[in-house]
């Protein structure tokens, strides 16, 4: 036996040493260098809803858009910007503000005052100059004016100085020429007819590839602000007084925030009045869905739910919320650019407790 | 928790390491563990050498005992010597036989019992030998993987006590403490596995040799009662 012992012990003991020096120092893992992929986890939401901002401010907690520099105006509006009225195009830092009303007709025609954009002009009148070759039927068709024109251009003035000169001819035109579109024909056929050559040779060229830029800016999206000739580049008449942060155009698919929908259902609260003695009212709850209008006027009758509780109290319950609701329309401070959408104000679900505040 | 943040900071995995990492209790099972898989080799190569040699000898005894040799004889070379085996049963009934001529016994019944008795004491002695140590086998085959667990499940408890104290569930604080543990299950399941497979050999071979032996012994025992017949007959033939 003790032959046998010392054989199994010498065994392991050669055994163990093995397993030493072979599973010693196991072989690491050879991990291949990947690089590690960032990943962002988005929510839904931040691609179906955006608040309003700027697109290129960095991001904060809540959107506004870049400060404007005038006062608030009381007049609701949606685009940021300085301006009285309310314009798409964005605000740019060098606006000037204007004065004049918003309007998409282009009828600046019709008005003799002086264009703020010369160089427009000159193209206009470089492009009919090409078509009119022959003039001659068409100065013929209107006489009179080229009779008044041909004593002044003759000294062959620069084009600048056309302009004033022929701006009271403008002024006194009206009487024999009442439509508004034959009148720069008027002025044009005349001026080709006088210098057709040099007018083909200072500028064509030039003003060609002006043009070619001004056409390059076209937007077809924004073609009520190019065509409205007031001052665009400052923007909406919305005020804001908040540093710029992150956020889109326009405010899109936000629904009330907790603190709207408390002041909302503070208005509904402060109307309520419940019959006292009612029994089980802790136990009631009370789902309201309102449909609005934009100016927080309730359409329609307002369906009242009112779940738990006993019967009695349930129905008393919901007549109490309804007469509530009827006499708190129009509900105010109801921000007008969450109006719109699946989640605005349009629709208002509100969940009422009423042993909270009915006892 | 010292040696798991130790081994989190060397990434030392080797056997020796994880044994020295070990806590008391684990290197405890775990050297209990090595020396019952050494006992178990031990008696594995002391059955195998025991049972070859017991197998030899039968052989041989058989080879002599049916070569038509006198029994007078074959006793006479074999009780000088230690014997095992067939050879020791043979040498016991041989004895009671002598003993019981030697003094003039009469009985035939009662010689014949005494034989028998006499050589089942040897073949119980016989098969006691051959079966000996076998039991340990049995108890390392059925424990040493419980001890091994029993390791393992302190082991484990140690190293989740690292974790809370170190704060961190990093695989490198984690892993060391957790192979240390499995170590002792390792060492247990070495030991059982030959230990079970020993015993269920060896219980087997013992099981082989103890029936042959008992053949012999019963085979032995018909020769001796023909002989006792014999002679109990030869005296009265020669003396009528």
């Amino acid at each position: 036996m003790k032959g046998s012992l010392a054989t199994s012990g010498l065994l392991h003991a050669l055994v163990l040493t093995w397993a030493m020096v072979s599973l010693g120092s196991p072989a690491d893992f050879q991990v291949a260098d990947v690089e590690a992929l960032p990943v962002d986890i988005v929510p839904y939401s931040e691609m179906t809803q955006v608040q309003q901002g700027d697109k290129k401010a960095p991001k904060k907690e809540t959107s506004s858009p870049v400060p404007t520099k005038r006062p608030e105006t009381n007049q609701p509006a949606e685009n940021v910007g300085d301006n009285d009225t309310d314009l798409k195009t964005p605000p740019t830092p060098n606006a000037k503000p204007s004065k004049s009303e918003a309007t998409a007709s282009p009828e600046k025609n019709d008005k003799p005052e002086p264009t703020p954009d010369p160089v427009e002009q000159e193209i206009k009148k470089v492009e009919e100059t090409k078509p009119a070759s022959e003039p001659a039927t068409e100065v013929a068709a209107l006489p009179e004016a080229k009779q008044e024109v041909k004593p002044e251009t003759k000294p062959e003035p620069a084009p600048a100085e056309e302009k004033p000169a022929e701006n009271p001819e403008a002024e006194a035109l009206p009487e024999k020429v009442p439509t508004p579109a034959a009148k720069p024909k008027v002025e044009k056929p005349a001026q080709s007819a006088k210098t057709p050559d040099r007018k083909n040779e200072q500028t064509p060229k030039e003003q060609k590839k002006q043009a070619s830029t001004e056409e390059s800016k076209f937007n077809a999206d924004e073609i009520a602000a190019l065509l409205n000739r007031q001052d665009p580049s400052a923007g909406g008449a919305k005020r804001s007084t908040q540093e710029a942060a992150l956020g889109g155009k326009k405010t899109i698919g936000v629904g009330l925030s907790a603190n709207e929908i408390d002041g909302v259902k503070g208005q509904i609260q402060g109307n309520w009045s419940l019959i006292a003695g009612l029994t089980g009212v802790e136990e009631v709850r009370v789902t309201v869905r309102v449909q609005l209008d934009p100016s927080g006027n309730i359409v329609g009758t307002p369906e009242v739910t009112a779940t738990g509780g006993p019967e009695g109290t349930r129905r008393a319950v919901e007549s109490s919320t309804l007469r509530a609701i009827r006499r708190s329309a129009p509900l105010q401070n109801l921000p007008p650019e969450k109006y719109d959408g699946e989640k605005g104000w349009n629709t208002l679900v509100l969940n009422f407790d009423p042993s909270e505040f009915a006892l | 928790m010292e040696q798991v943040g130790l081994a989190a900071a060397t990434n030392d995995v080797s056997l020796w390491s994880l044994f020295m990492q070990a806590g008391l209790v684990v290197k405890l099972v775990m050297l209990g563990l090595i020396a019952a898989s050494v006992w178990t080799w031990a008696i594995v190569v002391d059955k195998t050498l025991n049972y070859g040699r017991v197998r030899r000898q039968l052989d041989g005894f058989e080879q002599v005992f049916w070569s038509g040799q006198s029994l007078e004889e074959l006793y006479r070379t074999l009780s000088d010597r230690q014997t095992a085996g067939m050879g020791a049963i043979f040498v016991s009934a041989m004895r009671e036989w002598k003993k019981s001529f030697e003094r003039g016994a009469r009985s035939p019944i009662g010689l014949q019992m005494r034989i028998d008795r006499a050589m089942d004491v040897t073949l119980a002695r016989e098969s006691e030998s051959l079966e000996a140590r076998l039991g340990s086998l049995a108890t390392i085959g059925s424990a040493a993987p419980f001890i091994g667990l029993f390791g393992t499940v302190v082991g484990i408890m140690t190293s989740f006590q690292a974790i809370a104290g170190s704060k961190s569930t990093n695989l490198a604080v984690v892993a060391p403490g957790i192979a240390e543990a499995l170590l002792a299950t390792a060492i247990g399941l070495l030991a059982a596995i030959p230990a079970v497979i020993a015993y269920n050999k060896f219980s087997a071979d013992a099981g082989k040799l103890s029936a042959r032996m008992e053949a012999f012994a019963d085979e032995f025992s018909a020769i001796l009662s023909r002989q006792i017949d014999e002679k109990l007959q030869n005296p009265r033939q020669a003396a009528q």
